[in-house]
């Protein structure tokens, strides 16, 4: 069976999710290849074709090679090339649109593939008909601000691909409702995989349980508003000003720095809130087993692996209550639940956590453990990705 | 009785030609008083200003750029070869290659060879950008100090907040748009003598508008306007919208600010469903935003940092009570109650809170408020004063 893997650029090192799935999936007898926009100078492990590039400034280079790309992909798939550009046109396309987006697939149309799957639902634009043409399956996989937020910037973006789908992978329960608001057909066959930990590398903490003086408090994010750090910021001032002796570690980088720096300098919190910039796994691991308590404030969340490792690394794990968060932590089993953008609830949350008893959160925090053991393991999921792509 | 000498040489430098709405103000404002102005910088616009404005703008386009240099170096080096020499050092030095060594050429050159008595550099950035400046070129400095360069960019720009600290010290004079703003550059080594706090100031003829005002418990339009960026904090105006909806308030927002609609927005408006009660406009030119303005009931500033925002002061001479954030020194000009209405920064709840007093509050104590507001902008905000204020400035500095 030969996986095309359509993503916006060739996975890195730190991207666990994609390199695991593609090993998994190599593993297990599947050839796969990863078609990505962007090239890449890392040493990569599997087969990868990249786009050819668009320029915006050398317009007479970018004809150039416009034009010889379209030579080459039209004598070496000629039956492939021609229907593709007839399907476009029949989609209501212009000629050279549908020229246009036979060079932006150009490095994927001329490969004999089973299966084309997208590993975002953003990558199908443009290359709906692909698959067809190419005598291939389609799938999908949802994320989040592919479902989230793109669609609102470019209503009707997935109405071509919709009925084209033989298969659609969401990480949570909800994205994948929400595509189906979106004009997903409901008969078209859906797998949940979420996430998965390593716990060889997230090792549950001795200390489990224990609140230090001062308490602890982790995220881990990317600086930007989907994550709103700034309802977190607001919270740890509202506990400081209660008397609250604290340390905020915010793990990550993100085009918002400046904004997220300037809300701690304005709310005098420079003692307690440090930004560490972004971290590896092991860093990570270490931070985590050095703090107490975990919180995601963020506004909108596919899923979100970090909170599954807070989890299984046995932090207290106070999340918001964005979709995707609510099916990652079990609230008052394995953590808790605070309303998103709501600085009074997280700082009223974290305070309930703190006078809780060191039983109770102990038992949270081994509950939360043994369900990420059991519900996120890495064998589960490599399982489901095989499944996936089978028959 | 002292004989004024000649007048007055001060250049404006923005960086562009035109430049900004406000500095394009205050270009008006001072040229008509005395002044000559000195304007460099790149060329945007053809411009054409009064004759006390004198316009120097460096080209754009490279080969334009090529000629202005060759011919700004010649006038120069006849002038003085000794400078000439002194300032080609400078622009090697900090030109990586040719075209940033034209650039830099073009933008200092025009500079000495006019010599001003004041350079008044309106973006405090400039002093990390053309340190070259204070080495080339023997006048008195000022520096204006406005919003995000001083108040946010050096805290995570390790190497501006250094040219800060080293420069800071050696300015003749600041001027501060508020008091806020100068506390804050003190820590950066400005010389709290040397600040000077002049407010910006509206045109007179707002002053005469008399718009009907929101009657007790009526639905209620509200507006904000600026540009898309975080520091606006229209994402906590959203927040304040959400609440006001649930509870049951009748209202519409309108929200002015040129440009794409960030998607933090347009997620919050699907996530809220508030399409029906908020609408985005994309800009619009300041006659019909006055226009507009007199339609609203209360002008929102849900703001994290402002210096003193403008659009606040033109709505409290044209009589449409506002409602801002405590951020900056919009303190300075709205007191909570009394001309106007004032909640904490980053905080929904707060502004969601003063919208629903508002509503409920006695339609005499509205007038009250707007009579008051129209008082504070006579008294502290108008052209004349704005004018007297850089008038003595300018006269502080060239006497030092």
């Amino acid at each position: 069976m030969r996986i095309g893997l359509i993503l916006p650029e060739a996975p890195q090192y730190s991207e666990t999710f994609f390199n695991y799935k593609i090993k998994c999936l190599k593993e297990s007898g599947y050839d796969v290849t990863v078609f990505s926009g962007k090239r890449t100078k890392n040493k990569l492990f599997f087969k990868h074709s990249s786009a050819y590039p668009v320029y915006k400034n050398k317009k007479i280079g970018q004809f150039v090679l416009f034009f010889f790309v379209l030579l080459k992909t039209f004598i070496t798939a000629p039956e492939r090339s021609v229907k593709l550009i007839r399907k476009e046109i029949k989609d209501g396309n212009q000629f050279f649109t549908a020229l246009k987006i036979l060079y932006m697939n150009a490095h994927i149309i001329t490969h004999k593939l089973d299966w084309i799957h997208f590993g975002y639902a953003t990558m199908s634009v443009n290359r709906e008909n692909l698959s067809g043409v190419m005598k291939a399956k389609t799938g999908v996989s949802f994320r989040g601000y592919d479902i989230n937020i793109y669609p609102l910037k470019n209503p009707g973006c997935y109405m071509k691909l919709w009925d084209k789908l033989d298969k659609v992978h969401s990480i949570s329960d909800y994205l994948y409702a929400k595509a189906v608001k979106l004009g997903l057909p409901d008969n078209v066959p859906y797998k949940k995989i979420s996430p998965a930990v390593d716990i060889s590398l997230f090792k549950f903490k001795n200390d489990a349980g224990v609140i230090k003086t001062p308490l602890r408090i982790l995220s881990i994010g990317r600086l930007t508003w989907i994550k709103n750090f700034e309802t977190a910021i607001s919270a740890v001032k509202i506990l400081k000003d209660k008397g609250t002796d604290i340390i905020y570690t915010i793990a990550g980088f993100g085009s918002e720095y400046e904004r997220l720096k300037f809300a701690v300098y304005q709310s005098g919190l420079e003692e307690n809130i440090i930004f560490s910039g972004k971290k590896e796994h092991k860093e990570i691991a270490k931070l985590m087993n050095e703090s107490d308590i975990y919180i995601q404030p963020s506004y909108q969340e596919g899923f979100c692996v970090s909170v599954l490792e807070a989890q299984a690394t046995g932090l207290l794990c106070i999340v918001s209550d964005a979709d995707g968060l609510k099916e990652n932590v079990i609230d008052g089993e394995t953590g808790w639940i605070a309303p998103k953008r709501d600085p009074e609830g997280f700082a009223g949350k974290i305070t309930e956590v703190i006078n809780m008893s060191f039983e109770k959160r102990k038992e949270t925090a081994l509950k939360a453990r043994q369900r990420v053991e059991k519900e996120f393991s890495l064998e589960d999921q490599k399982k489901n990705f095989i499944e996936f792509f089978k028959d | 009785m002292l004989i004024m000498a000649e007048k007055l040489k001060i250049a404006i430098y923005s960086g562009n030609i035109p430049s900004t709405t406000f500095i394009e103000n205050l270009i008006e404002v001072l040229s008509g008083d005395g002044f000559i102005i000195y304007l460099f910088g790149k060329k945007k616009k053809e411009m054409r200003y009064n004759a006390n404005v004198k316009s120097f703008p460096t080209p754009v386009s490279e080969a334009e750029l090529v000629y202005f240099v060759i011919k700004e170096s010649l006038v120069l080096f006849f002038r003085s070869a000794q400078l000439f020499k002194k300032c080609m050092q400078e622009v090697l030095k900090k030109s990586r290659n040719i075209k940033k060594f034209f650039r830099n050429a073009g933008f200092i050159l025009p500079i000495l060879n006019h010599q001003p008595d004041i350079f008044h550099i309106q973006w405090a950035k400039t002093v990390e950008q053309n340190p070259e400046l204070f080495n080339l070129l023997k006048c008195k400095f000022a520096v204006s100090l406005r919003g995000a360069h001083i108040n946010y960019s050096p805290l995570t720009d390790r190497s501006l907040e250094s040219a800060y600290k080293k420069y800071f010290p050696e300015i003749d004079a600041f001027h501060a748009v508020s008091e806020a703003i100068s506390a804050e550059a003190v820590k950066y080594g400005a010389d709290k003598k040397r600040i000077s706090v002049i407010h910006s100031s509206v045109k007179d003829e707002l002053l005469i508008m008399n718009p009907e005002p929101h009657v007790k418990g009526n639905e209620i339009e509200l507006i904000s306007v600026g540009r898309h960026h975080w520091k606006k904090g229209y994402h906590y105006a959203l927040d304040a919208m959400k609440i006001l909806k649930d509870e049951g308030v009748r209202f519409r927002y309108t929200i002015v600010a040129q440009g794409e609609i960030p998607e933090e927005l347009l997620f919050m408006l699907d996530d809220y469903k508030l399409e029906n009660e908020v609408e985005i406009i994309n800009g619009m030119s300041n006659e019909e935003l006055i226009k507009l303005l007199q339609t609203k009931h209360l002008l929102l500033l849900p703001s994290v940092e402002e210096g003193i925002a403008n659009v606040v002061l033109e709505a409290m001479a044209a009589g449409i009570p506002v409602l801002s954030t405590n951020c900056g020194g919009m303190k300075e000009a709205v007191n909570d109650r009394f001309n106007g209405y004032i909640v904490p920064v980053r905080s929904a709840k707060s502004i969601a809170e003063k919208i629903n007093e508002f509503i409920l509050e006695e339609n005499e104590v509205k007038k009250d408020i707007i009579r008051n507001a129209k008082l504070t902008i006579r008294k502290e905000f108008t052209r004349e004063k704005q004018k007297t204020g850089f008038r003595n400035f300018y006269d502080n500095v060239s006497a030092k």
